[in-house]
């Protein structure tokens, strides 16, 4: 639907080699999202190529998730539907004295989502967060940020947790195996060094590949990793832990204690990171070929 | 400064030192502080001083001052030219000054000097002054060409102030004076008449017209005119093109000089060049050898050219004897360089000549110291040769002894000094010869060459009277009267008109014996130099000193000019020669020739004899004096002393004039022979290239015969090869004929040869011929035969034919017999045969149209049909896709109201979960408070574990799943009794509440109900409303609707056949569960009466 945007201005054609992106993505984006039933598959392919606009972002996550259904007309009824459905549930655990009112939002959101996957313990048998539970929070927080709605923030927390889970679960713990691959490819040298030093296999995995960088990146650069894992690919958080070490490459080189390292990729500084993502992406770019339009 | 100054002008008395070597540092010292200062104060000084003492050395530094110095030197002249007494020696020295040609000396044209000068001699009326100003102008005019024209006209009235002062005599000056003026004026005018011809031209008309001034015209200037050519610029030139400075330009002084000379007819200011005047021949070869003496410094030259200088000492010899053979006067004019370019060597060499004893010969100074004695007899000797010559020229013999006397008597008186009686015999012996020899001059006169020209003969028989004449003057009035050169020059012609007294008739009465006009009477008188020179030679040889004759005419000139008083001062000037060679030969001998010129020396001493004249003159008494001048009758003059003085500065005055004309020669001179080197080295090149041609001619004389050769050869075997050329032709043509009668018979059997092969053809086609018409004759034949067959085979069938004919006729005579038999019954039945089949066809025909026509429609209704059916098609295809759309929508929809609904589960069973968790505690706490209650309580809990463990069998991922909690709850629900109860408990509790089970049925029923009493009845109602409506609605007969309602889940969830089953069996579940908790639970009682549900309602 967007392929006819080349004759509409024939200065687009140089916007990308200004820097000016995303001029022409937007108006695309926007003739998609006009589509009546909506096609997801476009969609998602879209946000595999182009970063998408930050006013949009929510719209189309909720849609690639499969929040709110193809069909704009059903959009209200639904929201409604899940309104009243976070309502209910959080209204219950309330009345279940889960949760209270100075509970944070993302003990609620727990909460309900263990309620609804009927994972919920016991009042009495409540227990520290596991490891799950830790990484269902991580992601809620960072969601927690991007968004403000706290019903939309629920229902995105919870879908994009189930979608990662179905989509990815299995191909995640080969995900080391992948960056290592990658990184033989980029720079040799960081690898061999990280080998023999041991760090290899004390990266953050967690950290990165369950929370998908959730509370490692700024929220701003986050987004736009999670705009590719949402439209579906799970291989941009390879390169982004990738670009992370390439960029910090100096700093790596200089460790050689393998927890000194862990903590250095835990706590990364917070600045740099939009080049980070951006170069990620290029690489992703490189080494995946750029995702095109099945149709 | 001034010290230094005081100096500089005491040394100026110094410069009149005898010591050469002091005389040479006072004059450096003066040149180098002339040169570094520039003020005027040394030059007036030293012009001053030369005014006083009249030095030569400070004429020759003043003459040669340098640039800045010229407008103090002109300043002063002209300050001192306008002090009366000053003004000679001003002129004087402006003489020397302008003979020297400074290169600054046209300025002089800018200062008022010229003026003054030219005012002076407008004004003036002293005759020396106006003669020696008359002779500077003369000198000036060429320097000045272009600036003279501004001036011009004061130069013409100068002219004719000075040339009508001749004959007036406007001054009373005496006639001596008057003679220097008109030879000047005659100078001025060859001047101005070979420079501004036109101009002067037109003056002459304009002031002679005038008739005062006829007189004059007629006395002095017609002469003079005379005396010239038409000037070229007369014909070509005007007025302002001779003005015109462009003229000029290309003029050097000396060529100015020429120039005028050149229209000049008279022989002293004519010039040699360009065939104005020939010349003898060998004047002209010793003009080319002059300038071995001329250009480079003689003096350096008779060094280093001892040899060379004996002979030209010989040479001057004869020059000298040839001189003194025409006049002996002449020898004095050797001192004075003639103008004619033919006799200019003459007094050069004469001079050097008698400069050579004083310097180079030892031997020589003797003889110079002898010349008092000696000289005098040479003189005499060469005096009466010359009288010889005289003699042989005249006609009349007693002039010549007049002269002879007149010349003699002077001469004789100055030597009755000498002490020698041989003299006298010696003069008696001359004059005996020359009567004697007068007879073989006679003779050798044939012997004349008559082709050279009288005015070369003129020449040199003038000059030799000019100087002469100038020496008798210096020396006494009647000689000068007599032969005066200046009259002579001026009036050739006009003998006598200046000249008074009787004695002065002799002279001029042979004078016209030269004059050109005369010529023609005279020619035989006509001398050639040549034989003078035999002569002079012979005479040489008879000369008691041959030896040295060079030195003779000139020391003899001072003898005779100044007969005692020069012997004193030669003698004196050769000792003090002596000393000073002496001095020089102390130094080093022959460096001491660093001494001033020759002509310096000269004027040195003209100068000194004049002044040693003057005191010899005062010592002499007076009568002897005025015996000499009264001796030949002339006019006694007032002051004499002052007269010969100033007669003798006039004649230095001239002398410098003719010698700076000399010079002006000199320089010309130099060009011309640079052109003549120039014209020789051509004429070598032009006889080498000649050479060259003669050679080159040689050559091609040789190639020519060698070319006649080649060329013989060439034609004899070009001969040759004609004869081969012949008889290799004949044989050609000899064989060419053999070959034509070989081609005629050729050609004939050839001819032949196709004559029969035609033959051939002829017959082998007459045999083809032959052929065909035998298979044509066969082939006929053949046809024939066939033709034969077949007609016999027709004539059997015709035969046949006939016969079945016949038989034909027979049996259609027969059925004809039997038609008219048969009759017309069979026709009607035809007929109606024919319309019964007519009406069926047509019958036929219009139902066949009627299916045809409802086909059609038929056709049109199907093709109708289809179409409808198209669109029926596609409006179904869209309906399904709408429908899918619908679909799809209402999925997102439902799975949206599922996802609720699940989570109304999820949340109801976290709900009962805690519910039975509290439960659980609360029995626990009521275990240990009622035991009596228990066994009751048993009873009722025994029927419904097994439910709960049937519900956590059957739906067995939930309770699995739902924590291990259950553990604890599921310990009660243990019993399976229960499992199997619920299927038949569930049509018991509509049938009819059977004891206990009764309220816990009613619950059941009141759940169903729309639950307005209690909390958990309405959850349930909505529950249930949102799964069925309308089973709602219908709250009556619960069991079936039950199952209704499972029925309509059933069917409504039947895409998932396990979901279905889990919904049916969770239905169950609930339905158990709901029993159960009525039931049991101890508030059911409670919560049934309603307060409770209200109060939690509100």
């Amino acid at each position: 639907m967007y392929e006819p945007r080349v004759p509409r201005n024939f200065r687009s054609a140089y916007y990308e080699k200004v820097g000016f992106r995303g001029v022409e993505e937007k108006k695309s984006l926007e003739i998609l999202l006009k589509d009546n039933p909506l096609d997801v598959e476009k969609l998602s392919t879209f946000s595999q190529r182009f970063p998408l606009p930050s006013m949009y972002r929510i719209h189309v996550w909720k849609v690639l998730l499969g929040i709110l259904p193809p069909h704009s007309d059903s959009h209200a009824l639904v929201s409604r539907y899940h309104l009243e459905q976070f309502e209910d549930v959080s209204g219950a655990l309330t009345a279940m004295r889960f949760v209270h009112a100075s509970t944070p939002a993302t003990e609620l959101y727990l909460r309900m989502y263990q309620l609804e996957s009927r994972q919920l313990p016991r009042r009495s048998e409540l227990r520290p967060p596991d490891d799950e539970d830790e990484n269902f929070l991580a992601i809620g927080r960072a969601m927690e940020e991007i968004v403000d709605d706290p019903v939309d923030c629920y229902w995105l927390i919870r879908c994009f947790v189930n979608q990662f889970k179905l989509k990815f679960g299995d191909s995640i713990p080969h995900l080391p195996k992948s960056l290592e691959h990658f990184l033989s490819q980029e720079d040799a040298a960081l690898l061999a060094h990280l080998k023999t030093s041991g760090a290899l296999h004390s990266l953050p995995y967690c950290l990165w590949f369950r929370r998908c960088f959730a509370g490692c990146l700024p929220e701003s650069s986050l987004q736009r990793v999670w705009d590719k894992v949402i439209s579906g690919s799970c291989k941009i958080l390879v390169f982004v832990a990738v670009e992370i070490l390439l960029s910090y490459k100096i700093m790596l080189m200089g460790m050689s204690d393998p927890d000194g390292v862990y903590n250095f990729l835990s706590n990364l500084p917070q600045e740099n990171t939009d080049a980070i993502v951006t170069k990620a992406i290029d690489l992703w770019h490189k080494h995946c070929g750029t995702p095109m339009h099945s149709v | 400064m001034s010290r230094e100054q005081l100096n500089m002008g005491d040394l100026l008395p110094l410069l009149e030192t005898s010591d050469l070597r002091q005389l040479d540092e006072i004059k450096g010292l003066i040149n180098e502080h002339l040169n570094t200062d520039r003020g005027s104060v040394l030059l007036n000084g030293l012009v001053d001083y030369f005014l006083e003492t009249n030095s030569t050395q400070a004429v020759h530094i003043l003459s040669s001052v340098r640039e800045p110095h010229d407008k103090h030197l002109f300043d002063k002249m002209n300050e001192c030219m306008a002090k009366a007494p000053c003004r000679l020696p001003t002129l004087t020295l402006l003489g020397h000054v302008v003979r020297k040609q400074p290169s600054w000396i046209h300025k002089i044209t800018r200062y008022p000097l010229l003026l003054s000068l030219l005012k002076c001699l407008k004004v003036n009326t002293d005759v020396v002054v106006l003669i020696t100003g008359v002779l500077v102008l003369i000198t000036l005019l060429p320097m000045i060409p272009q600036a003279g024209k501004q001036h011009l006209y004061e130069f013409f009235d100068i002219f004719g102030r000075l040339a009508s002062w001749n004959l007036r005599n406007l001054g009373h000056v005496p006639e001596v004076y008057l003679i220097h003026l008109h030879a000047s004026v005659y100078s001025l005018f060859h001047r101005l008449y070979g420079m501004y011809p036109c101009n002067f031209v037109s003056y002459l008309r304009s002031h002679y017209s005038m008739k005062e001034n006829m007189d004059t015209f007629e006395e002095v200037v017609k002469p003079m005119l005379e005396h010239v050519r038409i000037h070229p610029e007369l014909v070509t030139g005007t007025k302002d093109h001779e003005l015109d400075p462009s003229r000029w330009k290309k003029f050097e002084i000396h060529d100015i000089v020429i120039e005028c000379a050149k229209v000049s007819l008279d022989p002293k200011e004519a010039s040699c060049e360009e065939g104005y005047a020939s010349m003898p021949e060998h004047f002209c070869a010793h003009l080319q050898q002059r300038p071995a003496d001329c250009t480079a410094s003689p003096y350096g030259d008779f060094h280093s050219s001892y040899g060379n200088t004996l002979i030209l000492c010989e040479f001057n010899a004869t020059y000298g004897f040839k001189d003194s053979l025409w006049s002996p006067s002449s020898q004095c004019g050797m001192a004075t360089p003639p103008s004619s370019c033919g006799m200019s060597p003459n007094p050069e060499l004469s001079q050097s000549a008698s400069h050579l004893p004083t310097r180079l010969y030892t031997g020589g100074r003797y003889e110079l110291a002898l010349s008092g004695c000696v000289w005098p007899v040479l003189y005499f000797k060469s005096l009466h040769t010359s009288c010889v010559f005289f003699s042989d020229r005249l006609t009349k013999p007693f002039y010549y002894y007049k002269i002879l006397f007149i010349f003699i008597l002077p001469l004789e008186i100055s030597l009755y000094n000498f002490p020698s009686s041989i003299l006298s015999a010696a003069i008696t012996e001359e004059l005996l010869k020359l009567t004697e020899e007068k007879r073989d001059l006679a003779g050798l006169r044939g012997f004349d060459s008559p082709f050279f020209s009288t005015t070369e003969t003129l020449t040199g028989a003038q000059e030799k009277p000019l100087p002469s004449s100038i020496l008798g003057s210096s020396i006494r009035d009647p000689h000068n009267t007599i032969s005066t050169p200046d009259k002579i020059e001026i009036t050739p012609g006009d003998r006598g008109r200046v000249s008074r007294g009787p004695s002065q008739e002799h002279p001029w009465s042979f004078q016209p014996v030269f004059m050109p006009i005369e010529h023609p009477t005279h020619s035989h008188l006509h001398r050639s130099p040549s034989a003078p020179e035999d002569e002079a030679l012979k005479y040489s040889f008879c000369s008691p000193s041959p030896s040295k004759p060079p030195p003779l005419p000139y020391e003899a000139l001072f003898d005779l000019a100044l007969p005692r008083a020069a012997s004193l001062f030669v003698g004196r000037k050769t000792s003090e020669i002596r000393g000073d060679v002496g001095k020089q030969g102390e130094e080093g001998g022959i460096e001491g020739a660093v001494s001033a010129s020759p002509l310096e020396v000269l004027d040195r001493l003209v100068q000194q004899g004049g002044d040693a004249h003057d005191k010899v003159l005062k010592r002499l008494p007076l009568p002897s004096k005025s015996a000499d001048w009264t001796h030949f009758g002339g006019s006694v003059p007032l002051d004499e002393l002052h007269t010969l003085r100033s007669q003798l500065l006039l004649l230095h005055n001239q002398l410098l004039y003719e010698r700076y004309k000399r010079e002006q020669h000199a320089v010309r001179n130099r060009r011309l022979l640079r052109r003549i080197i120039n014209a020789t080295a051509l004429e070598e090149q032009n006889n080498a290239m000649k050479d060259q041609l003669n050679l080159q001619s040689v050559d091609i004389m040789s190639l020519r015969e060698s070319l006649q050769v080649e060329q013989q050869r060439y034609r004899q075997l070009w001969d040759d090869r004609e004869t081969v050329v012949t008889r290799l032709h004949s044989q050609i043509r000899q064989l060419q004929q053999a070959r034509d009668d070989y081609y005629t018979k050729n050609q004939e059997l050839q001819s032949k040869l196709q004559e029969c092969q035609k033959r051939i053809g002829e017959m082998e086609a007459e045999l083809q011929k032959a052929n065909n018409k035998v298979c044509h004759t066969g082939h006929l034949l053949n046809q024939l035969t066939a033709k034969l067959s077949s007609s016999e085979s027709i004539q059997q069938q015709l035969s046949f034919l006939n016969k079945q004919l016949l038989l034909l006729g027979e049996a259609h005579k027969l059925c004809v017999q039997e038609l008219h038999q048969a009759g017309p019954d069979t026709s009607k039945e035809v007929q109606m045969l024919q319309t019964s089949w007519g009406k069926e066809t047509e019958h036929l025909k219009q139902n066949l149209l009627l299916q045809s026509q409802k086909l059609d429609a038929a056709q049109q209704r199907v093709a109708e049909l289809e179409t409808q059916l198209a669109k029926k098609e596609h409006l179904i295809a869209e309906q399904k896709k709408f429908l899918e759309d619908v679909k799809a929508q209402a999925k997102g929809e439902l799975q949206a109201s599922e996802s609720r609904y699940q989570a109304q589960r999820r949340v109801t069973l976290a709900l009962q979960t805690e519910l039975l968790q509290l439960y659980s505690r609360l029995e626990t706490e009521d275990s240990s408070a009622t035991a009596s209650a228990l066994p009751a309580e048993e009873d009722r809990k025994s029927p419904q574990s097994p439910r709960g463990n049937g519900s956590t069998l059957l739906p067995a991922q939930p309770m699995a799943s739902s924590s291990p909690a259950n553990s604890v709850n599921g310990n009660r629900d243990t019993p399976p009794p229960f499992l199997v109860e619920p299927p038949p408990h569930r049509p018991h509790s509509p049938l009819g509440p059977p004891g206990p089970l009764v309220p816990s049925d009613t619950p059941l029923t009141v759940g169903s109900y729309p639950s307005t009493k209690s909390f958990l009845g309405m959850r349930a109602r909505e529950l249930f409303r949102n799964k069925s409506e309308s089973q709602c609605d219908e709250d009556e007969a619960p069991p079936p609707r039950l199952t209704g309602l499972s029925q309509g889940l059933k069917t409504e969830l039947c895409v998932e056949p396990t979901a279905k089953s889990t919904s049916k069996n969770k239905g169950c579940v609930r339905q158990s569960q709901w029993c159960n908790y009525f039931n049991y639970h101890p508030l059911s009682a409670f919560l049934k009466k309603g307060p409770l549900k209200d109060a939690h309602l509100g």
